[in-house]
Order: structure tokens, then sequence, then C-alpha cells
């Protein structure tokens, strides 16, 4: 369980969290849910530890994380797996390259037939040894996923990852990520602006306002919510 | 990584090779062109196993980037000797603490005029100022005869000086301020300028547009004149104002450095660069006169014997030269 | 956190490096000279004002001349496919290997040849032969952002307008930084250039210094002068940082942004380089060729001889210079990878800025007055001042090439392998260079190619007895016949060419062994 108390974050002087109490739960996918530049985006690089809180406390399975602008756990020791809104695929490596490099920095044995795993799960067998800038968008969305999986984490944190898909392509990554959860048992963060796309895979769903939070539950809680901004925010 | 150590050992040879000194050096700065310096040099470093190690000056700097090195360097001196083309800038340095007393047995039959009464500096091998001009563009009759001929109607666009604010031709200014006194030599010079006298950036500028017939007419050493007619290049030399005023003689020098490291070899350097075999050497490579009297030199090397020389005395010339120079610097400008 | 204290280590040794070995040195000249500055202020007037505005004038003619030849042929060589697009960029780096002094021989020569009144040659025979040297670096500036334009930024406009309107209307605004960029760099160079003005007898400003220091010996005056001269530069880049975002100087590789090339139809892009080449590089060339074989094939060997000693100290001396420069710029550079203040960085190029723009007597000066002393007489009586002197004058160059680049990298791509627990220092191994290493390569061989050219700074460093290859034809060249001249520029020309295709083979050579590595 990812358990925030009273988060607060400001960059350069100016502030994107406030007070945020939130316990995410384990072995579910919480969605984080809200218009660009709420603040979700940063919340998932709280967690990751990309970002240090000016105050309050965060934990990952009831260890201290991060306390009080102090990081207590860096974000290679999280065990977590991250899908950035850009991808990060690195240019210089190829698909193959990409997957298996997590795995040698950490000197895991078996590479090979690890990453191999990784290929025939997600398709990518045949461009393997392709670099990322020829690949098609879903090809580099699927990469990148493979890649945040590939150390086996307890939490992927995904921003945005499907924002530039195609409906049906949207539909089949989806799919997957809820074989994700169940075949490799993790929590899942995800952060959205597409309210659709939250409640189609979404066991918990927090509607973020402007560093708030708006509404927090399940789908059909929020659905229910009579919180004016939620009410508004899923009109369209 | 490997790439990485290589390189490492690399820049750390580098700075050992520094450390390992011979110590049986000498450090020689020279403003004499490195073609005409460096065989003599070389020639002392293997008839006394003494390691010469020069700094030579080039055209852009010309005299000048040796002299500042010296002045910057005062204070912890890295050079023994200064070989100078012209007694000026040693005069400069002089005046700065910069050089020491050292007088070679070598120089006696050296005539005092060309030698510093103190001992800082010495002459030897002479060039002297000369008028080079095409022979395409003036006939014989039509060549100059005076340097102030140069101010004269009939030359108005034909003649080039090098810029009077560096190298020898300063010298041929001061000289001319010392020994006309300031109007008259105003006057000449601004004779010049309205005859729009060309400004080369030196004289081997000056030779070079006289070669290809840029221009009729300019002043310059003997050694750039002399390079010009080896050269096969159709012009001819003269010495200005044999009837009057004379020409400018312009002695190398030499001076031992205040605070020489290796100053035993400073002075057999200053001893071997003064002796006749190095003038008879210089008058062959480059056409200087020697000091010295009945050294051989080439039938085409004038001697000093044959030229009325410009009677003037070189410390209060060097001194005359710092008072005009604001003057010549307005009027290469303006 | 790990990364930011690795970061600051490195960040701050080489900071401080800089500071010491050539920072202090230019402080500590400049503090010696301040008593009299009261005096020289009294010797500013209006004429010395007014001779930096004509110096100011006749740079921005050249900077601006160099960037519109450099966008014409940029535009050929980066967005058309005509024939031998890559020969054709190589040659056209040529009279950056030359000595800009060499080049003014030659034209003027030209100039002479072809009957031009001397009048008339000095003021466009500067300006000509300082945009012909500069024109390079435009193309290389202007290259680099034009390549970086995605291909469908292009297309959109084309399904509107015309060519030409996409041309004047979406390319050049977006490149717009790159302009600036190359008025700004050519500005720089060719105010502070020396040997061209003084060559063609055009007074500008650093002629100006030139007669103050060597003729008057104020040593106080010209620095004091040559201060002038960096804040204007400073100024200039200081408008450009705010104004503008950097211009990407050199492109990370063109991987990733797809590229539009057009197909010519005609020729005319071909006939158009060709003509400048032939211009900027042919003639020079056939001048120095046609003077030296009037000496015959002996000139060549003369002149070879005379040289051979010098080469493999140039070339060693000048990679070495480069690599140390490169390292300099990598890391001020990586100080503006990702976000967080950038105060630090600032001053590391501040620094870096003012060793570029500062006069080479000036600094040739301050590093003797400073080194110059029986306790670092192990560096000052060594060929470690030369590398200093090289690293202090064109760090600022690599450091600009390869910042361009840092910024184009995406912070995820560093922060996906620090989740994965990659320390600071495998990142910057396994990621951030071997992106960055084209721009890394980039600003070694320009390093290098100033490095092996430099004079102003080097004449006054280097240690008696050491041969230095353009020190050693300029010395030679005063008192050299024309033929011997010029066939020793072609010598020096030949010997960077080898140098420069050393360093490519070099760079293909540890290339393909990474390449197996990874296999």
């Amino acid at each position: 369980m990812i358990k925030f108390k009273n988060i607060s974050h400001a960059y350069d002087s100016k502030s994107v969290v406030y007070d945020l109490d939130l316990d995410i739960f384990s072995n579910q996918l919480t969605c984080f849910l809200g218009s660009s530049g709420c603040g979700k985006s940063t919340i998932l690089r709280l967690i990751a530890g990309l970002e240090i809180p000016t105050s309050g406390q965060i934990e990952i399975n009831n260890v201290v994380a991060t306390e009080n602008g102090v990081l207590r756990i860096p974000p290679a020791e999280r065990s977590i797996g991250f899908v950035f809104q850009d991808l990060a695929l690195w240019p210089h490596f190829t698909v193959y390259e990409n997957i298996a490099f997590g795995l040698q920095q950490k000197k895991r044995p078996n590479v090979k037939h690890t990453v191999s795993e990784m290929l025939d799960f997600f398709d990518l067998r045949k461009h393997q040894k392709k670099y990322p800038h020829q690949l098609s968008g879903g090809q580099k969305q699927m990469v990148a996923i493979a890649r945040s999986l590939v150390l086996r984490p307890k939490i992927l944190l995904m921003d945005e990852p499907l924002s530039d898909l195609d409906v049906k392509l949207k539909r089949k990554l989806l799919d997957y990520i809820n074989r994700l959860k169940q075949d490799f048992e993790m929590t899942i963060v995800y952060v959205t602006h597409d309210h659709r796309e939250a409640f189609t895979i979404a066991d918990q769903v927090v509607v973020v306002q402007e560093g708030r939070v708006a509404a927090y539950g399940t789908v059909e809680e929020i659905k229910k919510s009579d919180n004016e901004y939620v009410q508004y925010f899923l009109e369209y | 990584m490997k790439h990485i150590s290589i390189l490492w050992s690399v820049v750390l040879l580098m700075l050992l090779s520094s450390c390992g000194k011979t110590k049986n050096e000498v450090v020689i700065y020279t403003s004499v062109d490195q073609v005409f310096s460096e065989p003599i040099l070389k020639d002392f470093e293997q008839e006394t196993g003494i390691k010469v190690k020069a700094v030579y000056d080039t055209e852009e700097t010309k005299s000048t980037g040796v002299l500042n090195r010296l002045l910057a360097e005062k204070n912890n001196p890295q050079a023994d000797v200064f070989w100078s083309g012209d007694p000026i800038r040693t005069i400069v340095l002089k005046q700065r603490g910069v050089t020491a007393s050292y007088h070679s047995a070598l120089a006696q039959d050296i005539s005092p005029i060309f030698k510093d009464s103190e001992g800082h500096w010495t002459g030897f091998s002479a060039r002297a100022r000369v008028l080079i001009y095409n022979k395409n563009l003036l006939t014989d009759d039509d060549v100059p005869k005076s340097i102030f001929d140069l101010g004269n109607e009939k030359y108005k666009g034909k003649v080039a000086i090098a810029n009077p604010l560096f190298g020898t031709t300063t010298f041929q200014f001061a000289a001319l301020f010392s020994s006309l006194g300031y109007e008259r030599a105003k006057l000449f010079l601004s004779s010049l300028k309205k005859n729009k006298v060309v400004i080369a950036t030196s004289n081997g500028d000056v030779k070079k547009r006289v070669v290809k017939g840029e221009i009729a007419c300019g002043l310059t050493d003997t050694d750039d004149a002399h390079e010009a007619v080896q050269e096969g290049a159709n012009v001819g030399v003269v010495f200005l104002d044999q009837v009057g005023l004379g020409s400018l003689i312009m002695p190398n020098t030499v001076n031992l450095i205040y605070r020489a490291p290796n100053e035993a070899n400073g002075k057999k350097l200053i001893d071997y660069l003064l002796s006749s075999k190095t003038e008879a050497k210089l008058a062959k490579s480059c056409a200087q006169m020697p000091l010295h009297k009945n050294v051989l030199i080439p039938k085409d090397v004038p001697s000093l014997d044959a030229i009325v020389p410009m009677q003037i005395n070189y410390e209060e010339t060097a001194n005359k030269l710092q008072e005009i120079q604001n003057y010549l610097k307005s009027w290469v400008e303006n | 956190m790990g990364r930011e204290l690795d970061h600051k280590l490195s960040f701050n040794i080489i900071f401080w490096s800089v500071f010491i070995f050539v920072g202090l040195p230019l402080i500590y000249t400049f503090g010696m000279t301040i008593g009299a500055w009261k005096k020289d202020l009294g010797l500013l007037d209006g004429k010395l004002f007014g001779l930096l505005m004509r110096s100011g004038l006749i740079s921005l003619i050249i900077s601006a001349l160099s960037t519109v030849i450099g966008v014409v042929l940029a535009f050929f060589l980066y967005k058309t496919d005509i024939q031998f697009k890559s020969v054709l960029k190589i040659i056209l780096l040529i009279p950056l290997f030359v000595s800009p002094y060499i080049l003014a021989v030659a034209w003027r020569d030209l100039f002479l040849i072809l009957g031009l009144s001397s009048s008339w040659i000095s003021y466009v025979g500067m300006i000509g032969v300082l945009t012909m040297i500069f024109v390079p670096l435009s193309v290389l500036i202007i290259g680099s952002g034009l390549s970086n334009i995605d291909a469908s930024l292009e297309e959109s406009g084309l399904m509107l307008t015309s060519y030409k309107e996409v041309f004047w209307k979406i390319i050049l605004p977006l490149i717009k930084p790159a302009l600036i960029s190359s008025l700004v760099l050519v500005f720089i160079f060719s105010i502070s250039e020396f040997s061209v003005p003084a060559y063609f007898g055009v007074k500008v400003f650093t002629t100006e210094i030139f007669t103050q220091f060597s003729a008057f010996y104020n040593h106080s005056l010209a620095i004091f002068q040559s201060l002038l001269l960096v804040v204007i530069c400073i100024a200039l880049l200081f408008a450009e940082r705010q104004y503008l975002a950097e211009a990407p100087f050199f492109s990370i590789g063109t991987k990733g942004v797809k590229q539009k090339v057009y197909q010519s139809s005609t020729k005319l892009g071909l006939w158009i380089v060709m003509a400048w080449l032939v211009i900027s590089v042919g003639l020079p060339i056939v001048v120095l060729f046609a003077q030296a074989a009037q000496g015959g094939t002996a000139v060549f060997l003369k002149s070879f001889n005379l040289l051979r000693h010098s080469f493999l100290n140039s070339i060693t001396l000048a990679f070495v210079g480069a690599l140390l420069l490169t390292l300099v710029g990598v890391v001020a550079a990586l100080g503006y990878l990702g976000q967080g203040r950038r105060r630090y960085q600032d001053y590391f190029d501040g620094m870096l800025l003012i060793l570029f723009a500062i006069p080479s007597t000036i600094l040739g000066v301050s590093l003797i007055q400073f080194y110059n002393h029986p306790a670092l007489n192990f560096i000052y009586s060594s060929d470690a001042i030369i590398v200093i002197g090289y690293t202090g004058k064109f760090a600022f160059i690599a450091a600009k090439i390869i910042k361009n680049s840092v910024r184009q990298i995406p912070k995820s791509l560093i922060e996906s392998a620090e989740i994965v627990g990659v320390n600071y220092w495998l990142r910057l191994r396994k990621i951030v260079f071997p992106i960055l290493m084209p721009s890394i390569f980039t600003a070694f061989l320009v390093g290098f190619i100033l490095c092996l050219g430099e004079l102003g700074t080097t004449i006054m460093l280097y240690p008696p007895g050491t041969e230095i290859m353009p020190i050693k034809v300029f010395t030679l060249m005063a008192n050299a016949s024309d033929f011997l001249t010029s066939a020793m520029v072609l010598v020096v020309l030949a010997v960077s060419l080898i140098g420069v295709l050393g360093i490519y083979g070099l760079a293909y050579w540890i290339a393909s062994k990474r390449e197996k590595r990874y296999d």
C-alpha cells in the first residue's frame, strides 16, 4: 500500500500539490484523473521518488520512503516501473537493448530468457533489432511498457501512456494492462485525462483538481459523486 | 576506460617530460628572422654541445612579441640572451631593467657607437635603411636620391613605407626626428602624407609590393632588398642621402638578461654571436654588413666603409622614439 | 540525491580547475592594472568609441553576409538531394583549417591579379576574406537547425501554399535561433580577429589594442580596452539568451527527427554550392599552388623539411588541447541536463565566454604573468602552458556545441535509467554520452582544428625550443619567398587534413568496436 500523509509539493515556489492524504491499495489499478496541469503527473513522480515532497510523508508498503523533504528510499530501491508520457525510449538502443538494459545493470541472471519472454508477451519479437525511431506509435508504447515490467516491479506507474493512440490500439493495450495486473500481481497507478479510459480499467479512481483530491472511490462511486467538478469533468 | 587511461598517461608524460631538464642549455629570444638566426644557433649548438632553446618572432608580432614576453617575464626570467634586429627595442628593455651588463672581449674592436657604454647591449652585423624601386616603373634618372625627394609631387602615390609604429621604420623616423629636430621632421612627414604614401604592414610587404610592381618604390631594410635582388626581381636598391644626412645604419644587438637562469652559457652564446665568424655568415645569408674589420664578405654585400652613415646616438634615438610615438600614431591614423 | 552530489563533484572539480588555471591568471593581470585604470579612463575619447562602433559595424556586415550565404548553402546541402553532398560538406570546411592571415595573403594576390586597386582592396578585401572564413561556421550552425525541423511542419505548410512561401513563412522562422547564433558567434569571431584587418591595413579596435600593446608597451591600457570588447561580447550573448531559446547549434543526430528532403529538379543548387566552393576554396588554393609551382617541386620538399619537426608536436598538442577543452565543455554543458537552478552553470558559461572573447595577446600575457613563477615553472616551461592556453581559449565553443544537444535530451530518458538503479556515472556512460556522442565529436573536431591553427596566444607562450607548426610558418614566412610561403601553407593544409581524417578514422574505429560489443 502507498500512503500519502499531508503531502504538499511546490516547484519554484509554485505549489502543485496541496495537503494530500491518500491510500493507494496494493494489487489494484488506481487511476488519477484530471485535466492537464492539475498535478496528477507530479503525484506519480512523488511516488517514484523523482521528486521529494516539500512536506509530508510517503509510505510504501509500511516503510517510510520520504518525509519532510528527505529522501529515505531512492527511486531505484522502490521496485517501481515507470512508463513516461514521452515513453523515454533510449534512442541509441534497439528494442532488445532497451528492454535488457535494466536487467544487465541489476546483474540479473538469464537476461536473454527474460527479455525473450517479454518480447513474446508484447508481440515484439520481430522488432527486437529495430531502433525506437523505426517503430510505430503503438509499438513504442509496447516497448516502453515491456521495459518497465522486465524487472518485475511491485508498483507500475503509467503517465498517460495511451494518449496518442487510436481507439482500436487503445482497446488492445487497455486489455493488456488488465491482464498485466492479474499476471504480474502489481499495484498500478495510472494517470489520464480521459475518464472513459479510467472507467474501463480502474479499480479506484482519484479525481484531481488543482492539486487537491476532488473525489476518490470506485468507478461506481465516482459516477454517482455529487461533487460539482467531477460532474463537470465527466460531462464530456 | 582503456582509452581514457592511455590519454591520461599522455598528459602525465607531457608534464613529466618538462621536469627532466638538462642543465647544459641556453635560452635565447630573438626578433631576427628565423631563416637567418636558426642556422647560426644550430652551429653554436654543434660546436659547443650546449643545447639552444629559442623563441622566434613572427611577422605578425614583428619585434614586439618576444619583447612583450621579456617584459612580462621580468620577475622570473626564462631567457638568457636577447638577440634583436635593431638597438631600439633592446634599449627599451634596458630602461625597464630587463637587461644585464656584459662586456664581451670579442667586441673590443667594434666601434663604441655600436655599443652600450654600460655593457647592456652590444651591436654586430648591421643593416641599413634603403630605397628599393621597381625598374619597370622608375628609370635610373627618376630614382630618388634623398629621403626628402619622397615628399615631392613627382612621387605622389608611388611610395610605400611600413607602418612606422612598428619595426625598423619607427627607428628610421625616430632617427630623423633626433637629427632634424621636431619641426623639420614633422614637415617631412606631412609632405609624405600629402603625397599619399602607402602604409604597408611590414618591410617585407613593402618589398613584395615593389617587386610585384604594385608600387614604384619604398623604404625597406638591406636584407629585404638583397633578397628581392637574389630572387631575380627587376628591382634596384639605393642608399639615400649619401650627400648630406647619410643612411641609417642598424646593427643587430645582443644582450644578457638580468638574472638569466643560465648566465655562463648565455655569455658563451653572446661571444659566439659577436665573433667575426657569425658576421661572415650573416653577410652571406642576408647581406648584413660586418662591424668587425677584415671580415670576408660576398661581393654583392655593401661594406660599411662605402656608406655615409647617419650620425646618431642610439640611446637618444630610443628616447626620441618614445616621445614621438603618439605623434606617429596620429600621423598613421589620419 | 546521488545524482546531484556526483554531478556537483565533477562540476566543481572542472569549474575550479578552469577558474584556477585560466580564470585566476586573467583576474590577476586585470587586478595588477586596476591602479592605472583611472589614467586609462581619461584616454577613452570619442575617437575610441567611434573606432569601436566602426569595428562593430564591420563585424555586423561580416556576420550578416556570412549568415545569409550560410542559409543558402545550408539549404542546398541539408534540405535538397544534390549530388556529392557529404564530400561537398567536408570541402566547405577547408577555410576553417587555414590560418586567416594566409587566406588574406592569397586573396590579396588574387585581387591584384584581377587588377583591383589597393584602396578598393582594403575594406572589401577584409570583409570578403573574413566572410569566406566564417561561412563554414554559419553553414554548420544553420544546417543543424534545418536538420532538426520535423518534416510534418513543412508538409503541413505545403498543403496550403507554394514552396517559396513555406520557406519564408515557416522554415526561416523555425531556424531563427540558429540564425541568431550564427550572427552572434561570427560577430564575436570577427570583432576579435586581428591578423586579417592588420594585413589589409584596416584600422579596427583589435589593431588599436595591439598598437597599445606592441608599440607603446602600455599593457594596462591594452587590457582596459580589451575589457570593452569583452563587455560587448557578453552583452550580445546575454541578449541572445534573453530573447531566444538558444539555437540547436548542432543536432544530436538526425535519428528521431523525420526530415523533409527536396528533390532538386534543376542543377541550380549544385551549381550554387560548387560556385561557392570554387570561390572560397578553389581559387585561394589555385593561387597558392601557382605561386608554389614557380619554385618547382623542390620547394615543396624544402617546406616539408622545414616544418617536419613540428608536425607531430603540433598534432599531439592540438589533440590533447581538444581533449581537455571537450572535457571542460562536456562538464559545463552537463549542468544544463534536466531542470534545476542554473546559476552556477551560467557562471561557468560566462567565464568560458570571457576567456574566448579576450584578445589572444592579453590572454597570453596574463598566463605568462601568472605562471612565470619559480614554483610554477614546471607548467610554464613545458607544453602544458600551451594546452592551458588552448583550453582557456576554445572551451567556450565546445561548451556551446554540447550544451545545445544536452538541452534536447528529455529528462525522462535519464530518469527512466535512474528508476532501474543505474548510478550517475553509469547513466552518463550508457545513456547521456552515447546520445551526445555526435556533438561531443563535433566539439572535439572543431576544437582540434582551432587549436592546430592557434597563433596569437601560442606565440606568447610556447616554451623555448618547441616547434609549433603555425608559429614556424609565420616566423619563416617573414623572409621567405612567395613560393616557399605558399608551399608551406599547402603543406600545413595537407597535414591539417590528414589530422582531421585521422580523427575521423579513430572515431570510426572506436564506433565499430562499440558495435561489436553489442552484437
